[in-house]
């Protein structure tokens, strides 16, 4: 008894003293939840479930939310909801179930493979659209995710709009507050009730950390078209935006590529603004060879389908250095990263590898390059690209790169291989 | 009255002889008896046999015959048991009483002819165990540098672990092949036996490890399958020598069976190994043997060049996608 009264008396303490310190002119906010009871209150008719049913199975295989953004039942998602139906047409069917439990079917309109966006249509709901604003507004001002988590029902978030993301290669908002599975399509919105983003990705593992497609590409999908298209062209569409993805791409990677220098050797470092790298090695010294390891990822990938993440690439240096060991068993050492498996596809959606392995010259070292590619089987004209760079000079410092690259057309993407290759140099 | 000699020997398994009796027949009394009694002319050590249990003759043509003398477990003579028996024909001049195997030989018989022998000095390593000793010496400094190779934190425990394993397999190998030579022949044969193993093993390794080295040195295209050929070698000649060892077979019926089964083997496996990796979508080829940059001897290739090839790789990498359709579409069929 004595401990409880004890907590209450320094949690009022607590309370009392931060309101204290607080400046003059800051205004106590309202109650949030208000806020939150007039947004759902407000899109709620112009939400829908999206439900994919594999074959005659009245059984659910995924869900995702829609929301109207047009007259006459044309609604927003995203396009991995929907990208099951649209890449096997005879295999899915869409529903959807509105806010009073009607249910009715779900046409696919058009598709924005590059934003993770898809239009679509329901049949015999039409509700009024939601009001679309393009600015995410400042850092910091309160937002709210709504959709469809789990199949738990309509469900409203709240967190905070952190604006554009700094350096993506596909623009994304930052929005602190969760959006789990089955809220992916549904709006993100002001207090106002604006949508500001629609829900896309969230990290699973880590807090809060979500993310939001910017409206301007909701308005741009929009308004191409609402006509229907048929099953093919939707599957060509889907191709098409794939290639120019690959262009967009490798043009952003165009010009000199930097190097790092680790251990005499000059390396590949951060090529685009886009791209993450980060380094480890491991200080203890017991082991007899020393491993410094760089990763770099342009986090540039779409989602195709259910497995197929494409259009990335990422790399990583291994660096080696010894002092304890002899050539003989550091080279022995070495052998083991020349032709590690770095880019795992699946046999229903990529051809078997053909490989190039040489001995080459490069700039003041020989190394053992391979190269490898593979063809994609739906998307004519895609490969992947695999790299394996091994130094073969050094006797008691060595290196071995992995380059790889997805979902690219093959011109471009060899042309980028080779100047990554020609970047490297020993300069000891 | 003349007198004719008749040697009986009694022979293993194997046609070997046990032990022999010189035996003197006339024209009288060309027939013996065969048994545990004292009366017997023959006198077996033999459970199974009656005290007279059968008889042998000598017709004067020279054929050599056997009668049963009223035994329970009658003769046996190719193979068949015969009870109550009279003047039955001996083909090949042997018979068994009881358990026991005897074979007639009477002056008649014309002998082999005599086997020069050339005076060879006894080199010490034309004797198996020496040869055994030396493998298995040159074996386990292979053992050792493979795991020195590797680097490992603590390499005592590395080579120990290793040198178990390897005796192992190899005490395993030579078990087997000891066995059955003592089935077949009758004698264990470990150190041949031994010597042969380890000798290929050595000699396999040794080989592996100068095409790997030669491989790098010269910078030539890969080539999976060159281990699984080497060691389709290595056992066709491991086949080969046990066999002759260890079986009665001819030096040809022999080296057939070692051509044979590694072959079948090695073909096998690389079909497979390439059927795995035509299906196997995230193959990339196998991992290069680094040596020694004083060690290689070839010129590398430009970047110009290498990468002059690029439309030749996009083809191929064509080409692997419509074969693995192709093979799809055949096995739905």
């Amino acid at each position: 008894m004595f401990r409880c009264l004890f907590i209450a008396a320094i949690a009022v303490w607590l309370a009392t003293s931060a309101r204290a310190q607080l400046p003059a002119a800051y205004a106590a906010p309202q109650a949030t939840s208000q806020d939150a009871r007039n947004v759902l209150t407000v899109v709620g008719p112009a939400l829908i479930q999206i439900k994919g049913f594999f074959g005659a199975n009245t059984a659910q295989a995924f869900h995702g939310t829609g929301f109207a953004v047009a007259a006459g039942g044309i609604f927003v998602t995203n396009y991995h909801v929907v990208a099951e139906r649209v890449q096997h047409p005879d295999k899915y069917r869409l529903e959807y179930r509105n806010v009073d439990g009607e249910t009715g079917a779900i046409t696919v309109l058009a598709v924005d493979v590059r934003h993770d966006l898809a239009l679509v249509r329901a049949s015999n709901y039409a509700p009024a659209s939601l009001q679309l604003q393009t600015s995410p507004g400042a850092k910091g001002e309160r937002a709210y995710s709504v959709g469809y988590p789990l199949d738990v029902g309509l469900t409203i978030t709240e967190g905070i709009s952190n604006g554009k993301v700094d350096d993506s290669f596909e623009p994304r908002i930052h929005y602190s507050g969760a959006i789990n599975a089955g809220m992916s399509g549904g709006p993100a919105l002001n207090g106002a009730a604006e949508v500001i983003g629609v829900n896309v990705a969230g990290y699973r593992f880590e807090q809060l950390v979500s993310f939001l497609v910017p409206v301007e590409h909701v308005l741009a999908l929009r308004d191409r078209s609402v006509a229907p298209q048929s099953d093919d062209s939707l599957k060509q569409e889907v191709a098409a935006q794939m290639h120019a993805h690959s262009g967009d791409l490798f043009r952003a990677l165009e010009g000199p590529i930097p190097t790092q220098r680790v251990s005499g050797y000059a390396l590949p470092g951060k090529v685009a603004p886009f791209i993450d790298c980060n380094a480890s090695g491991s200080p203890a010294t017991e082991d007899p060879v020393q491993v410094v390891r760089v990763n770099c990822f342009a986090k540039a990938g779409l989602y195709l389908q259910q497995g197929l993440f494409s259009g990335d690439l990422r790399y990583a240096h291994y660096i080696l250095t010894t002092e304890k060991l002899d050539a003989w068993r550091f080279a022995a050492r070495l052998s083991g990263l020349t032709h590690a498996v770095g880019n795992y596809g699946l046999p229903r959606h990529v051809g078997p590898y053909a490989c190039e392995d040489r001995v080459v010259g490069l700039k003041g070292f020989d190394a053992a390059v391979l190269v490898c590619a593979r063809a994609y089987r739906k998307f004519v004209g895609l490969y992947d690209l695999t790299v394996r760079v091994s130094s073969l000079n050094g006797l008691q410092s060595g290196f071995a790169s992995h380059l790889d690259i997805y979902g690219v057309e093959f011109n471009p993407g060899m042309a980028f291989t080779r100047r990554y290759v020609e970047a490297m140099e020993w300069k000891p | 009255m003349s007198v004719e000699a008749i040697l009986i020997e009694i022979v293993d398994g194997h046609g070997r002889m046990q032990l022999c009796q010189r035996l003197r027949l006339t024209e009288i009394s060309r027939k013996l008896t065969i048994g545990r009694s004292i009366h017997a002319d023959v006198i077996l050590d033999d459970p199974y046999a009656a005290g007279l249990h059968a008889a042998i003759e000598v017709m004067p043509d020279g054929r050599v015959v056997a009668s049963d003398l009223g035994s329970v477990n009658g003769v046996v003579v190719a193979g068949k048991r015969y009870h109550g028996v009279r003047e039955l024909d001996l083909p090949d001049n042997t018979l068994q009483v009881g358990r026991t195997r005897l074979r007639v030989r009477t002056a008649r018989e014309a002998l082999d002819p005599e086997r020069p022998d050339q005076l060879r000095p006894a080199y010490l390593l034309q004797q198996p165990a020496w040869i055994a000793g030396v493998a298995a010496t040159a074996c386990m400094l292979q053992t050792i540098y493979a795991t020195w190779l590797g680097a490992p934190r603590d390499l005592v425990a590395a080579v120990v672990t290793a040198l178990g394993l390897s005796v192992a397999v190899i005490a395993a190998w030579v078990s087997f092949w000891g066995l059955l030579s003592r089935v077949m022949r009758g004698e264990w044969r470990w150190a041949r036996h031994a010597a042969i193993i380890l000798s290929v093993v050595a000699a396999f390794t040794a080989l592996r490890g100068a095409v790997d080295l030669g491989w790098f040195a010269l910078a030539l295209p890969p080539w999976s399958h060159r281990s699984t050929w080497l060691a389709a070698v290595a056992l066709g000649c491991a086949l080969f020598l046990h066999l002759t060892s260890a079986s009665p077979l001819t030096r040809g019926r022999a080296a057939q069976i070692a051509l044979l089964i590694p072959l079948m083997i090695a073909a096998g496996n690389q079909w497979l190994q390439e059927r795995s990796q035509r299906r196997n979508v995230n193959y990339i080829g196998e991992a290069v043997r680094i040596y020694p940059p004083m060690l290689r001897l070839s010129a590398s290739n430009t970047v110009s060049d290498y990468f002059g090839h690029s439309a030749a790789l996009q083809q191929a990498a064509d080409g692997r996608l419509a074969s693995a359709l192709a093979n799809e579409a055949a096995d739905d069929k």
